[in-house]
């Protein structure tokens, strides 16, 4: 509703090209011997291929545009012959893929032309979508080849696409360079394009010449690699996006405060529904509550309003029948009883106003896909709203329409961002907050005991805090009992390192927002304990492996990226055997990362043994080049993890 | 009718199955398709009819249940067919909800005439969905596979939720490459009903055969009409390691023919049947071109003998010729031609196959295409004749004078004498072997007489080991440095040599190592890693390495805590499960894997006490441990032997008990004492 009023401002169509390899008037380049000679790259050693040059040349003249693409790649071992392999996805109508040539230069010098059929698959046809793909493959090709190709994309008349030149590609690129000859507008659409950047490698940035085109250069780009724990891939990538928008100028704070004024008139026109938004905080608060008590209350009723947004997706008809549509006003999602998350926020927003606080709508930015940042001037990349109260002196960030969310806190993809505070000025930037690790945990408590022959059985209790719990409600919101009953089960014991079993014995609340989401098992591990001789050992603590292989690689290329803080707090205590005496305990640990601690320690009593764990990681982002300490510091927690209490059997033991 | 012969599996399943591979392919399809819109109109009367019927008790886990199935297929022509179909499943469970996806596969040669949805909610009017509101996909490139011309079509039924029905009806003409059809009556869901009936022209005749339940007699409706009837089938619940359903799945194979049989025979009740026509099929595709004729000369020139030719010539197909799928129509079965694919140097695995025996002839030497599907148990020995195959390998006619050890994936035939069974698709597995997913598998082996179904011989375990030897010492303070060498062959070699080349950096390389470390050590250090033979793929894989590792042993007062096995896993937690096995556990093939592990030990301490031995022998496999001390060395050896590629339920006990036996074994601790302090 409200977004999409955001969306049709351009004016123009404006549509996004996912092409596998985005247009070829370019002809092919002269090889030099070295190229033929290359067995290597210095820079990318190991490479199975190398982009040896890429051009991308964009004309967006709105009639004819058009984007030729030339590519040539050097082959440097048989894994790199995939690279053979080409496919350009297109959508019919609005594009077309034209002037393919291809061609295989051996490693001798001689020319392969492609004489091949260029194969037209069908991705996927709907009604009023066809996605094609234009897709061949090249001849003779050897470790050694080089391959080239070039295409034309054609893009349909009085149709506008976003121009994004992604630099980092899959194989290392030693030379590129990039063109846009951008939309000059008219009259009657007046557009704007802006251009950002980041992490291009060294090297001049894009500048428009005299001829207005945008043109740059780019040399020695290194392959994009994925790793675990990293930030998302678009954040990562060296690139330049040039967007269109009818808001015109290079000014970024101009641009952000015309922005921010559409925005407020559309919201204020969603909210502004005074009289009756006060008729609904009458039914939901009581006159004497303290503002902490009114402000909780709207928010539980908000949250028990029926949202659509994460109900079953329904298919066009079934949304029919229901003849559900779109809310012009907050006053009608109050009355229908029912809303999507951007409105029930909303929503909130107008009760909260209405009981007489100061509260602001405000569009941030979801962390999930990027790192948003106001100088690139995209307003697309405001995606998500929340509500600022200001209450008790505190901002509080609040988002009661993204179920499941404790009063408080926000998901966790909408913590810690950028976003715009919206006011009749055009708004301000602010930050959400990042909650403290504190704030959402998982804690463990068991009560088992060992058996004679090793197995090891009692009661776990785990708790799941915060934002574990929305996690886990969200998660599991469409399944049944059994469903999260064996999804419980299995994140009980996937958190131990051995073969275990475990029975759900309780019934969790699975629709709270506010309690934590508690599940009881019944827990056996059997061969817990291992032989030593005349003693027995047991490990000396049982949930480890969420850490048991984190950060096994000594090698790391990005930064370390952890969704949001939270602890791991374990509490276990083992009953022995009768007439069994603990020979040994570990030592215990207080390993201090600063921003991420790991606490072991044991207690020891009659006949029994407690082992105690805390885990927390109270950090969002680490930089590559403290790779290597952290790393040191998991080996650390699984040293410590690896330790083991030694017992000494009563004499009658005859082992496992 | 028919998988495809590119090393993929097959597109015949039921409509509704769900999505396999491309998890995000289907997910994004499927998001694009739950928006598209409908008239409303009322289910059929057969779908109503099932909204009363009573249902057995099933499983809490059974997530839907299918309700009614007919196929009827009408045979117009021996180049023609109609097959009409509904279906109807009643939802028990949220996770049955994917039940509301059809998913036809269609192509050149089977197309899709029609295509009706329904759902009958529990409460309120009837859902309809058509044609016009399904969606065509195909999937993008994926590995090798440049074009298939395999697609589906998909069509998302309306409120698949608990307690509605979904039903659908499609109706589809195909040209079919052979005249045979298989009823698959038995899937993941149980099945309450499901019918097939076999329309014949006058004067055809059928014969049926029944794979993984009893014969039963059809009734006969009239003319040349025949029907068939299932009730109250199980459902097959996945297990991990379990065989293929295909070949546990209850199912009818029928062929049918004109009496005199058809002119372009493309009939089969048997396996010889099924050969021949493969054999037609591909008896044009095999003419050399001078260019192989050049090819040849240059590749055995200098070469002495006929093996050292053949390895030549094997070699080159194997590595030279890039692995391309190209499969439009009875592309999907025929192979190129080969000089198409030498020209190209690109084909897919019928391409390499028929390259290289077209190769091979140049020299005199006789080879016959292998049909086989890559999944072990999908056919045996006495399936009945159908088209299951996904992939085509070479059976190389040995000459007499060819006698060298190397050659292992070898087998006597009564007719072709002594055979070497070979796969130019994989690329990494040496000439004489072949991979684990061949061994003890079943074949269609194409001779110039027709076809015969043949085992292919189980290699010794031996042949597929990974022997590792460690050089260690350990400090006083638990540190634990020292060089460990690995060697591997057979599979084992094969995945690593397969991982190292997907990576697209040098100092990835080392990651199979720390993968290695990392799942038994709590911390280490790698000093110095090498890679041994990554490209001779005719000689052992190898892996060297030092490393250490603080804290390896564990002070206990004047003890300290020496855990001898010091790296590998083999013990397995998958079948520590609640609910008891239902199916074989299936290893892709034997091995034999052997640890040796010498420990020098710290001046001042000497061995206290040691784990006891550990041995375990079973019919499917074996495992040995020992540790002992000699001097200030602790010295650790196993051996685990898998002999038997498939463990009945009935061993089930037997193979759990094996696998904790090794957990334990691999937890075991030798003490050393401080000597002085501790006498």
């Amino acid at each position: 509703m409200f977004r999409s009023v955001k969306w049709v401002i351009v004016g123009l169509a404006v549509g996004m090209l996912t092409a596998l390899d985005a247009g070829a008037a370019i002809g092919f380049q002269p090889v030099s011997p070295e190229e033929l000679k290359m067995t290597r790259e210095p820079q990318a050693p190991g490479a199975a291929a190398i982009i040896l040059y890429r051009q991308v040349d964009r004309d967006d003249n709105g009639h004819t545009s058009h984007e030729d693409n030339y590519r040539r790649i050097k082959i440097l071992t048989e894994e790199g012959r995939k690279y053979a392999n080409v496919e350009i996805a297109f959508v019919k109508k609005s594009q077309d893929v034209v002037s393919i040539r291809a061609r295989t230069i051996r490693p001798d010098g001689s020319i392969a032309d492609y004489g091949g059929q260029v194969f037209e698959k069908e991705l996927v046809k709907a009604r009023g979508v066809k996605i094609l793909a234009k897709t061949f493959t090249l001849p003779d090709v050897q470790v050694g080849s080089i391959l080239e190709y070039s295409y034309t994309m054609d893009l349909g008349e009085h149709l506008l696409f976003e121009s994004h030149w992604i630099l980092s590609d899959e194989l290392f690129t030693k030379k590129a360079q990039f063109s846009l000859k951008p939309y000059r507008g008219s009259s009657a659409v007046p557009l704007s394009l802006h251009w950002s950047w980041q992490d291009l490698p060294p090297g001049p940035e894009p500048k428009e010449g005299p001829d207005h085109i945008i043109r740059m250069e780019a040399n020695d780009i290194p392959a994009f690699q994925i790793e675990d724990y990293m930030p998302p891939p678009n954040e990562l990538k060296s690139r330049v996006d040039f967007i269109y928008d009818a808001i015109s100028g290079k000014d970024e704070n101009a641009y952000w405060k015309q922005v921010g004024l559409q925005w407020n008139g559309y919201l204020e026109n969603f909210v502004g529904k005074k009289k009756e938004m006060e008729q609904a905080v009458a039914q939901i608060v009581a006159p004497n509550d303290s503002p902490e008590v009114k402000l909780r209350k709207i928010y539980d009723r908000v949250q028990q309003i029926r949202n659509t947004t994460y109900e079953v997706h329904k298919t066009e008809q079934e949304e029919k029948r229901d003849k559900e549509k779109p809310a012009e006003n907050v006053e009608e999602v109050w009355k229908r009883g029912y809303g999507d998350r951007t409105q029930l926020n909303w929503l909130f927003l107008g009760l909260v106003r209405a009981a007489g606080f100061e509260a602001y709508g405000c569009w941030v930015s979801d962390r999930k896909d990027y790192f948003f940042k106001p100088v690139t001037m995209q307003r697309s990349k405001l995606d998500v709203n929340v509500v600022l109260v200001k209450a008790d002196g505190k901002d509080l960030y609040l988002a009661p329409g993204v179920a499941f969310t404790p009063f408080g806190l926000l998901t966790w993809s909408e913590t810690a961002v950028t976003g715009l505070r919206l006011d009749k000025d055009g708004g301000t930037w602010i930050r959400t907050t990042l909650p403290h690790a504190s704030e959402s945990r998982i804690e463990r408590v068991a009560k088992m005991r060992l058996s004679e022959t090793g197995d090891l059985e009692g009661k776990l209790t785990i708790t799941y805090v915060g934002l574990q719990a929305m996690y886990h409600r969200m998660e599991e919101r469409h399944a049944d009992d059994l469903a999260r009953k064996k999804s419980l089960e299995k994140r009980a014991t996937d958190q131990i390192a051995v073969a275990a079993e475990a029975e759900l014995t309780n019934r969790p609340d699975w629709t709270s927002s506010e309690t934590p989401l508690v599940a009881e098992f019944s827990l056996k591990i059997p061969n817990w304990s291992s032989n030593a001789g005349k003693h027995v050992v047991i490990p000396a603590a049982i949930f480890t492996a969420g850490e048991k292989e984190l950060f096994e690689h000594a090698n790391r290329v990005h930064p370390v990226y952890f969704d949001y803080p939270y602890e791991k707090a374990d509490d276990v205590t083992v009953e022995l055997p009768t007439g069994w005496q603990v020979s040994s305990m570990p030592k215990a640990l207080d390993q201090n990362g600063k921003v991420i601690t790991y606490d072991l320690s044991f207690e020891q009593g009659p006949g029994m043994v407690r082992q105690m764990r805390k885990l927390t990681y109270d950090v969002l982002l680490v930089d590559q080049k403290y790779y290597g300490a952290l790393r040191d510091f998991f080996q650390a927690v699984r040293t410590g993890d690896g330790q083991q209490i030694v017992l000494q059997p009563g004499t009658d033991h005859a082992g496992n | 009718m028919g998988n495809k012969l590119c090393c993929s599996q097959g597109p015949t399943m039921r409509a509704t199955n769900r999505r396999a591979q491309l998890g995000w392919f289907w997910t994004a399809v499927w998001v694009l398709t739950v928006v598209r819109g409908a008239a409303a109109g009322d289910a059929p009367q057969w779908m109503h009819a099932l909204t009363g019927v009573t249902l057995p008790s099933y499983s809490e886990k059974t997530e839907a249940v299918l309700l009614y199935s007919e196929t009827n297929v009408t045979v117009l022509s021996a180049d023609k067919i109609k097959i009409q179909s509904r279906e109807a499943y009643k939802i028990l469970r949220p996770e049955g909800r994917g039940r509301g996806t059809v998913k036809l596969y269609f192509n050149q040669t089977r197309k899709i005439k029609d295509l009706h949805g329904w759902c009958i909610p529990a409460q309120g009017k009837d859902y309809e969905v058509k044609d016009k509101d399904a969606m065509d996909v195909t999937a993008p490139i994926q590995g090798g596979y440049l074009v298939l011309d395999a697609k589906y079509r998909v069509l998302n039924i309306p409120a698949p939720d608990v307690g509605n029905i979904v039903g659908y009806e499609y109706e589809i003409e195909e040209q079919p490459f052979w005249l045979q059809d298989d009823w698959r009556f038995q899937e993941t869901d149980p099945v309450r009903e499901s019918h097939f009936t076999l329309q014949l022209p006058q004067g055809w005749v059928y014969k049926a055969s029944w794979l993984a339940h009893d014969e039963i007699k059809p009734e006969q409706a009239g003319g040349n009409v025949l029907r068939w009837t299932v009730t109250d089938v199980k459902g097959i619940s996945h297990e991990p390691d379990m065989p293929p359903v295909s070949g546990l799945a209850g199912q009818m194979i029928v062929s049918f023919f004109p009496a005199g049989g058809t002119s372009s025979k493309n009939e089969f009740v048997d396996w010889k049947g099924l050969g021949d026509w493969y054999g037609d099929l591909i008896r044009g595709q095999m003419d050399a071109s001078e260019a192989i004729k050049q090819e040849v000369n240059g590749l055995t020139a200098g070469k002495a003998g006929q093996l050292q030719k053949i390895q030549a010539i094997a070699g080159f197909v194997q590595h030279d010729i890039r692995y391309v799928a190209i499969e439009l129509g009875i592309g999907g079965w025929q192979p190129h031609a080969a000089p198409e694919v030498l020209a190209h140097k690109y084909g897919d695995c019928k391409d390499k196959a028929t390259l290289l025996r077209t190769m091979l002839r140049e020299i005199g030497v006789d080879s016959y295409q292998v049909l086989i599907n890559t999944q072990r148990g999908a056919i045996a020995r006495d399936t009945p004749a159908h088209n299951a195959f996904n992939h085509a390998i070479l059976a190389i006619k040995l000459p007499d004078e060819v006698k060298d050890k190397s050659l292992i994936a070898v087998m006597k035939d009564p007719k072709l004498g002594r055979i070497l069974f070979f796969d130019p698709t994989n690329d990494v597995t040496p000439f004489g072997q072949i991979g684990g997913y061949l061994q003890a598998n079943y074949g269609l082996l194409v001779a110039p007489d027709g076809g015969d179904l043949v085992e292919l011989p189980q290699q010794p375990s031996a042949m597929n080991s990974i022997q590792r030897t460690g050089k260690l010492t350990l400090d006083a303070s638990g540190k634990l440095t020292g060089d460990v060498e690995e060697f591997r062959v057979g599979d084992r070699a094969r995945s690593e040599r397969s991982r190292l080349r997907a990576t697209t950096a040098s100092v990835d390389r080392i990651k199979p190592i720390e993968n290695l470390l990392a799942g038994s050590l709590s911390n280490f250090q790698i000093v110095k890693a090498s890679v041994v033979n990554f490209d001779l793929t005719d000689q052992p894989f190898g892996f060297q390495y030092s490393f250490q590792s603080e804290n390896y042993a564990r002070p206990a007062g004047n003890l300290l805590l020496v855990r001898p096995r010091v790296l590998g896993t083999k013990a397995l937690a998958i079948l520590e499960t609640k609910d008891p096995r239902k199916y074989p556990f299936e290893f892709e093939g034997p091995y034999r894997d052997t640890d040796s592990f010498y420990i020098t030990l710290p001046v001042g301490y000497e061995v206290d006490e040691l784990p006891p031995p550990t041995d375990v022998e079973y019919s499917f496999g074996t495992y040995h441990s020992r540790t002992e001390a000699s001097g200030q060395v602790l010295h650790y050896t196993r051996s685990m032997e898998i002999k038997e590629l498939s463990v009945p339920v009935s061993q089930m006990d037997d193979l759990k008990k094996f696998y904790r036996i090794i957990a334990s074994d691999e937890r075991n601790t030798a003490i050393l004492k401080s000597v002085g302090t501790g006498k």
